[in-house]
């Protein structure tokens, strides 16, 4: 146990690591000098010198190598620089709009949980049965459906033709409930089709044959040992999900006009503000790196079995 | 195996629609009725007519035009990226797997490194970076993709890699090359298929959703997704204008879906 602890830390620091270098990379292929960018945004028609001056003051001057561990040691101590675009702290930034998006993604994991588990389970019981097939049809559509456009749907069914939501809401927990429910769906559609595979994957082993012939009813080998050993896959893509909902919140925050951090990554692409592209990539990065982690940790307390299959991490 | 496809319903359906969407985008010309990017400013909203089969846009345009030639920009988009994906991943997958030992494992730690990001973070952080336009999109679409398929053909080269047959043709004198091209490639295609088809569908959707936040494609030209973002002060007024590019979406994306998935249940029965 402590062993495959320590290889994993070992692991996700090494891949942090890797997270920051990437990141530093993407914006540093970018063919806009920070520095002119910068000095053209603030100063009215800046001179050579001035900006050479800024380039020396933000250390764009040094080596690429130098840049990096630079930036990298502001980032730990939590300064990711300042906005181009709206001249705050790109940190305080980030804070003042995580909330936000925290809240659509968070209600969207409700709705996944409660909505894919008993249909996933239904559907694999009674496999090829009426429920089941359709379910099957729903869900296809569910996964080639471009979200801003069930978004769309959305607003025009609820907010224009039946006028039960508003278009532009925020603040309070209806505003809330369609927003998350069209992140939710499709991710929704997909865990379905993944859960009842794997269900009905382990309906085929040896331990529910067993079980069988121990005589313990269908009920029983369904809860106790079908649906224990189907959950660790799950719990992983929930929480990969969690990193995907937060960078896809992007185009339904565009359709809700939510003012999160996805709408405020896009702002700051279309701005060219690269300090804010950089601190919102890397903050979305180590969330994504992090709720991997917990779902392996959740897994382990789960089922500490699972150490001896995966042991050799 | 083209037998068993033709058997089965959802294969067909899948083949179909894929079918009619690829005659949209090569016959666009033929099929349209008039030119999409052409604005008259006096058709502005037109109703249903002979001349406007869809009506007519914001700036007079011919929606129905507009959405035949959006194949063109979904599919000419979609399918180079995915060519290039396949040749990178495949490349990468099966050397790395066949190598094996410490390069095999340095490459899973780059890969690690890459799976920290969501795919749409890095295509946002690479338009960010790179700037728009269409070549861009396709750029960091690839670049966000590629280790995710690299993955799975790794996996499934290392699942190939000890069976019998790979020794076998060791003994009788193959090369790797021979090894890998002749024998491995072949004997995990399906697979491979299966895992692409799927894939499309969601290229397809992502680069639509990068054309409805304005990234990457310019405004005006006859795009689904970007139809729909310049559709949107108009949800009250004319829902419709945004009803109709998703439907086309919807309609490519599930295509690919149901012929991919049906694919995978003709290949491997079991799993559902």
């Amino acid at each position: 146990m402590l062993r495959y602890i320590s290889n994993r830390l070992i692991g996700l620091i090494i891949v942090l690591i890797g997270v920051t270098v990437l990141t530093f990379i993407f914006s540093n292929i970018s063919t806009v000098d920070p520095a002119e960018a910068f000095a053209r945004r603030n100063i009215l028609n800046p001179t050579p010198m001035q900006i050479e001056e800024l380039r020396e003051e933000m250390g764009l001057n040094l080596p690429v190598y130098r840049q990096y561990f630079h930036w990298m040691g502001e980032s730990m101590k939590g300064n990711l620089g300042i906005s181009l675009l709206t001249k705050n702290p790109v940190s305080a930034d980030i804070a003042k709009k995580m909330p936000a998006t925290l809240s659509i993604v968070g209600m969207a994991f409700f709705w996944i949980v409660v909505i894919t588990l008993p249909i996933s389970i239904l559907s694999a019981v009674k496999q090829n049965g009426v429920f089941d097939h359709v379910a099957r049809v729903i869900t296809i559509f569910g996964i080639s459906m471009p979200n801003f456009w069930l978004g769309f749907i959305m607003l025009i069914a609820f907010a224009v033709v039946v006028p039960i939501f508003n278009v532009v809401d925020y603040g309070n927990f209806k505003s809330i409930i369609l927003p998350s429910l069209t992140l939710a769906i499709p991710v929704i559609s997909s865990s379905i089709r993944l859960f009842r595979a794997t269900i009905l994957l382990n309906m085929n082993k040896d331990f529910v044959t067993y079980a069988k012939a121990r005589g313990i009813s269908k009920t029983n080998i369904i809860w106790k040992h079908i649906l224990k050993n189907s959950l660790p896959p799950m719990i992983t893509l929930m929480c990969q999900n969690l990193g995907y909902m937060i960078a896809g919140s992007a185009i339904v925050e565009s359709v809700f006009s939510w003012p999160g951090i996805g709408s405020h990554l896009v702002e700051a692409i279309v701005g060219r503000d690269l300090p804010t592209i950089n601190g919102c990539v890397l903050v979305i990065a180590v969330i994504f790196v992090l709720s991997n982690l917990f779902a392996d940790v959740v897994n382990i307390m789960l089922n500490p079995k699972i150490l001896n299959e995966q042991g050799e991490f | 195996m083209v037998k068993e496809i033709l058997k089965n319903k959802q294969a067909v359906i899948g083949l179909i629609m894929m079918f009619i969407v690829a005659f949209i985008a090569v016959f666009a010309p033929f099929i349209a009725v008039n030119n999409p990017e052409e604005i008259s400013p006096a058709q502005k909203f037109a109703r249903f007519s002979g001349r406007y089969p869809l009506g007519a846009d914001q700036l007079g345009r011919c929606i129905f035009s507009r959405l035949i030639y959006g194949a063109r920009y979904s599919l000419g988009i979609a399918i180079p990226v995915l060519l290039i994906l396949a040749v990178i991943s495949t490349f990468l997958g099966t050397v790395s797997a066949y190598i094996g030992g410490r390069f095999d494992r340095i490459f899973s730690i780059f890969c690690d490194i890459f799976m920290a990001f969501p795919p749409l973070l890095v295509v946002l952080s690479l338009v960010g970076a790179l700037g728009q336009g269409i070549l861009n999109i396709m750029i960091a679409v690839i670049f966000s993709m590629w280790v995710w398929f690299a993955r799975v053909i790794r996996s499934y080269v290392l699942m190939e890699k000890k069976k019998g047959y790979v020794t076998a043709s060791k003994i009788v004198g193959c090369s790797d090359i021979q090894i890998i091209t002749r024998h491995i490639i072949p004997n995990i295609l399906p697979a491979f298929i299966v895992y692409f088809s799927t894939g499309v569908a969601g290229i397809i959707l992502m680069i639509s959703g990068f054309s409805f936040l304005g990234l990457g494609i310019e405004a005006g030209v006859p795009e689904w997704g970007a139809m729909l973002s310049s559709a949107k002060p108009y949800l009250y007024s004319r829902p419709l204008l945004l009803i109709y590019p998703g439907i086309f979406i919807l309609f490519t994306a599930a295509g690919f879906n149901l012929f991919g998935e049906a694919l995978r249940d003709i290949i491997s029965p079991e799993g559902g």
